[in-house]
């Protein structure tokens, strides 16, 4: 058994052809598989990261996006620390299904779990959702915001190092939650930008657009 | 001579001095000239050596150029009769071809002939074996030879003439005769035309004909097993299993086609071709699986439970998170929505599983048979790799296996619903029969929890199988620990603590008429039963987890890397809910401590203080005579452990003691500081002391002395002759004797100073290290 600090459970939901399977190979094994067919339930992968010296065990659970393997992914979100939403920035339809997805997190999530919202396949020329519409609805609903191409591999290693972070900081919080001041600080020190106010909404964390501007606060 | 030149011949000295040297120089040179002599003899003998030598080799010389003669010599013959036996070969070969093609002329002279007439008596085996002959034959060459041989030209292009229309005519005939066959449905004759199709090289022809004529066999069969089902389902003893059956015997058909025709296709058609078949058949095989499920759904009114599953869950989700559900049958509130018992869905699930396992059981046999087909067919990877990828294709895009998956949700759903209703039925009808440490509803829940997970085995999908888990684990981790918490939460009612709820209680107890001690009683049994079901349940799932992990190694011999990772990632996630249920423990133990152990414990404690430390001798013999302290605590707290051991789980007992001993050290220790000594005061409190962990240490299986050690170092320090004997304690001269210290060296003084007999400037000047 390999040794690793912390374990976290990413679990990817949203549309069927989103791209969650290409972010999730992009990311393990640094693939971009074109052409392969729908996932089958979920499919499910592991990989170790190092976060400021810290080896941690990511274990992201792959879900299939139809609709009729929705019984067996609703089953996984229970555990998961962390939730990534994708939609696909060139497809109207896979945002407009955001609510439903939030419908279902809402009601087998753990209240707590950490929410991105991802438009994948930045790549594409035919967007449909404009950057600011996609980091509005986040900014709404209290998620973390980032647009990749799985195909370009822009940002995906950012998005899962990133959540790698925030949760290790959510788990040392937790450790000694007594000193609640202390560790608000502390969240500061240890975020890789350095720049996360507390107390900001969560989205400026993790925004790839508007983290130049919220680097000078 | 050098020497002599520039050297000074003045004195006899210097010439006797000169002498010497060049005498020495000479002796040399002898020596040296003696060395090279002696050489010479093994000089010359090497010469001569050399000498023999050389002319040894000249002789070698000579040889080795008359070989290389022969050698290139024997090459020469050896190239002229090679070339010679190649000219044979092609010769040969040459012959062979001729002869190859005087066959082929003769046969295709008597095939010209032979075809006619067997058209003509309907022997079709025969034209057809004549035609696959004339196929067979390389017809380029066939024309350039009777452009060779001339006069025979005009014989061999009507043999081909008529051999070609033949063929034409065969294949008409073939096909005609084939569907007059279908058309009478004579299986026999179906067969043999089926047979003959390959003869005349339309192999796909003949399997896209004759997979269509087995798929309306199929058709017929299937509707006839899907009315059967549904007269079944209405009344019959496997009713529940009514369309579980239809689906088994319907993919049973398909399978069996298979089964049947694969050596006849693999001899007539060679390998390859079963993939194409199974194209066709999968297309007959979804359209009856359609009508099959539609049935079902119509039938089971699965579309409507569903409906009313997901409208209870949803009502659920957002009523928990308003209210916490605290183990109430859900379904007694609700009265307005229909009800649905999990009674009644059980036997749904169950057949929705056996639908489901012979489906895979179906792709399964299907698979296997046909990449085995596959691998035959070719030697090239490639190839063989395209065709299992259009296997898999073929079998995972099908209309089947979308049903099937459809239908695994299905089951989830239901699965789900029946797990959640009957673990909070079986928490809400709790029975606790006395002289029982623990109620039913732990061992109930986990037998559904088992029922459950078990039941996803025979579904035979590792997927499905992952989610029951999950769904078993949420259910533990909510329903379950929420019913154990509130009831924890209630407390453990141990008399009246204060005064103004003694004050309700009388006055209840008067209003009511009824002895209100029995229902103080029955909600500290209740409690300890709860107490008691944490425990075991923390039990319960490290068994539950354990059982499960073989029997689903068992039920999935062959699991993938990832299909395993899965398992055991969701077995885990089940296991972790063991940390909640020990939290519950922990919970209800704090609750046991702050409502019975404390606020009993203090005071019998608390008597030390009214007891007097400064005896004589025979205030000393007085108090021994009669109760001590020590006999007194001994048996208040025997009789309070007593009264909980019988009600308790042995983890639970130990940690009753384990609390009751570090409350009554801390306590007691308290009191001590509170009170002064002399010597013989000392004496009895180390007495004491000793007898309370001897006591303590029987009263467990495992060990208190940890518990006791403070107290037992205090004991020590105030049992001391003298103030300077402290350092025999704290630096013992052996080391062995060393003992680690719980005190600090201010607590020593402090303590030291409980005495009064010692004086303070004796305790300051003690040094402690």
């Amino acid at each position: 058994m390999e040794e690793y600090k912390f374990l976290f459970k990413i679990v990817l939901v949203g549309n069927a052809g989103v791209g969650k399977t290409c972010l999730v190979r992009r990311f393990t094994q640094g693939l971009f598989p074109p052409g392969q067919g729908a996932t089958i339930g979920v499919d499910f992968m592991i990989k170790t990261v190092e976060v400021e010296g810290d080896k941690i065990k990511l274990q992201i659970w792959d879900t299939a996006g139809q609709e009729r393997f929705r019984s067996i992914t609703q089953s996984y979100y229970r555990s998961a620390h962390a939730l990534i939403l994708v939609y696909d920035i060139s497809c109207q339809p896979t945002f407009d299904c955001l609510p439903d997805w939030l419908r279902e997190i809402h009601e087998y999530a753990n209240t707590k779990v950490l929410k991105i919202l991802v438009g994948n396949k930045t790549d594409r020329d035919d967007r449909e959702i404009p950057t600011q519409i996609g980091e509005e609805f986040a900014k709404q609903h209290d998620m973390y915001f980032l647009e990749t191409s799985a195909k370009e591999a822009e940002n995906v290693e950012r998005l899962f190092y990133e959540i790698a972070a925030e949760l290790i900081d959510q788990a040392r919080s937790k450790d000694n939650s007594s000193s609640m001041n202390k560790n608000l600080s502390d969240s500061v020190g240890l975020s890789p930008q350095g720049s996360k106010p507390p107390q900001v909404s969560c989205c400026s964390g993790l925004s790839n657009q508007s983290s130049s501007q919220t680097g000078n606060t | 001579m050098t020497l002599t030149s520039d050297i000074d011949f003045s004195s006899s000295e210097n010439v006797n001095k000169i002498l010497y040297i060049i005498k020495f120089e000479e002796e040399n040179l002898n020596h040296n000239l003696n060395d090279l002599l002696a050489k010479q003899c093994k000089i010359e003998a090497y010469m001569a050596g050399i000498n023999k030598g050389i002319a040894r080799m000249n002789r070698i010389i000579n040889d080795t150029k008359k070989l290389d003669c022969q050698i290139a010599h024997t090459a020469n013959l050896v190239t002229s009769v090679s070339a010679k036996v190649r000219r044979l070969d092609l010769a040969r070969s040459r012959a062979s071809d001729s002869q190859q093609r005087v066959h082929d002329l003769i046969d295709l002279q008597l095939c010209g002939q032979g075809v006619t007439t067997a058209i003509v008596e309907e022997d079709y085996e025969v034209a057809a074996g004549h035609i696959n002959r004339f196929l067979a034959m390389d017809l380029q060459l066939l024309k350039r030879t009777a452009d060779d041989v001339q006069g025979s030209e005009s014989s061999i292009t009507e043999s081909v003439r008529i051999l070609e229309s033949g063929a034409i005519e065969m294949r008409e005939i073939t096909v005609r005769r084939f569907e007059e066959a279908v058309k009478k449905d004579d299986l026999a004759s179906v067969e043999r035309f089926f047979k003959i199709f390959p003869l005349l090289g339309h192999h796909m022809e003949g399997i896209e004909k004759f997979s269509k004529y087995i798929c309306t066999k199929l058709a017929a069969k299937n509707q006839k097993e899907l009315r059967n089902a549904m007269d079944i389902a209405k009344a019959d003893k496997r009713v529940h299993l009514a369309y579980a059956d239809a689906m088994t015997s319907l993919l049973e058909n398909s399978a069996r086609v298979i089964e049947v025709n694969q050596p006849i296709v693999e001899a007539y058609y060679g390998h390859g071709y079963l993939l194409d078949m199974l194209t066709i058949l999968q297309r007959q095989c979804d359209v009856d699986v359609k009508n099959l499920i539609n049935e079902f759904v119509k039938n089971r009114q699965i579309d409507r439970r569903k409906k009313l599953v997901n409208e209870i869950f949803s009502r659920n989700s957002n009523s928990c998170s308003a209210t916490s559900n605290l183990g109430h049958y859900r379904m007694n509130s609700g009265g307005a929505i229909e009800k649905l018992s999990p009674k009644d869905i059980d036997a749904t699930i169950v057949e929705i599983t056996i639908m489901h396992s012979r489906v895979e059981l179906y792709f399964r046999f299907m698979k296997r048979r046909v990449a085995m087909d596959i691998e035959e067919c070719s030697d090239d990877c490639n190839t063989i790799n395209d065709k299992l990828q259009n296997l898999n294709n073929l079998l995972q895009n099908s209309d089947l296996r979308r049903h099937a998956q459809e239908l695994l949700g299905t089951y989830l759903l239901f699965e789900r619903y029946f797990m959640e209703e009957s673990v909070l039925k079986a928490i809400g009808l709790d029975v606790h029969d006395s002289g029982q440490l623990s109620s039913s509803m732990v061992d109930d829940v986990f037998f559904i929890l088992r029922k459950s997970i078990r039941r996803s085995l025979t579904s035979m999908s590792v997927n499905g199988t992952c989610a029951v888990i999950n769904n078993a684990a949420a259910c533990l981790d909510h329903d379950f620990v929420n019913a154990l918490k509130s009831h924890l939460q209630q407390g453990y009612p141990s008399g009246y603590i204060d005064l103004a709820q003694a004050y309700s209680a009388i006055q209840n107890s008067l209003q009511q008429g009824k002895i209100h001690s029995s229902d103080n009683e029955k909600a500290r049994v209740n409690f300890l039963v709860y107490l008691n079901n944490a425990d075991i349940s923390t039990e319960y799932i490290d068994t539950l987890w354990r059982t499960m992990e073989q029997e689903i190694a068992g039920a999935y011999p062959s699991m993938t890397m990832v299909e395993k990772q899965l398992i055991e990632s969701c077995l885990s996630e089940l296991k972790s809910v063991r940390d909640t249920l020990k939290a519950c423990v922990d919970f209800g133990m704090q609750q046991l401590k702050s409502s019975a152990i404390n606020p009993r414990l203090h005071p019998w404690v608390d008597q030390y203080l009214t007891h007097k430390h400064q005896l004589t001798e025979e205030e000393l013999a007085a108090y021994e005579a009669g109760e001590t302290f020590v006999q007194f605590l001994i048996v208040q707290i025997d009789g309070f452990l007593n009264t909980f051991k019988p009600c308790l789980t042995l983890r639970n007992y130990d940690a009753l003691i384990s609390i009751v001993a570090s409350e009554l050290t801390t306590r007691l220790e308290k009191a001590i500081k509170k009170c002064v000594f002399n010597r013989l005061g000392g004496l009895v409190l180390d007495q004491e002391v000793r007898a309370l962990g001897a006591y303590l240490a029987s009263a467990t299986s495992w060990s208190v002395r940890d518990k006791m050690t403070r107290l037992t170092q205090i004991a020590t320090i105030l049992n001391l002759e003298k103030v300077s004997e402290i350092n025999e304690y704290w630096n013992p001269q052996h080391s062995s004797e060393l003992t680690s210290w719980r005190l600090s060296q201010n607590e020593v003084r402090t303590i030291l100073t409980l005495r009064i007999d010692f004086r303070m400037e004796d305790i300051k000047r003690i040094r402690l290290q």
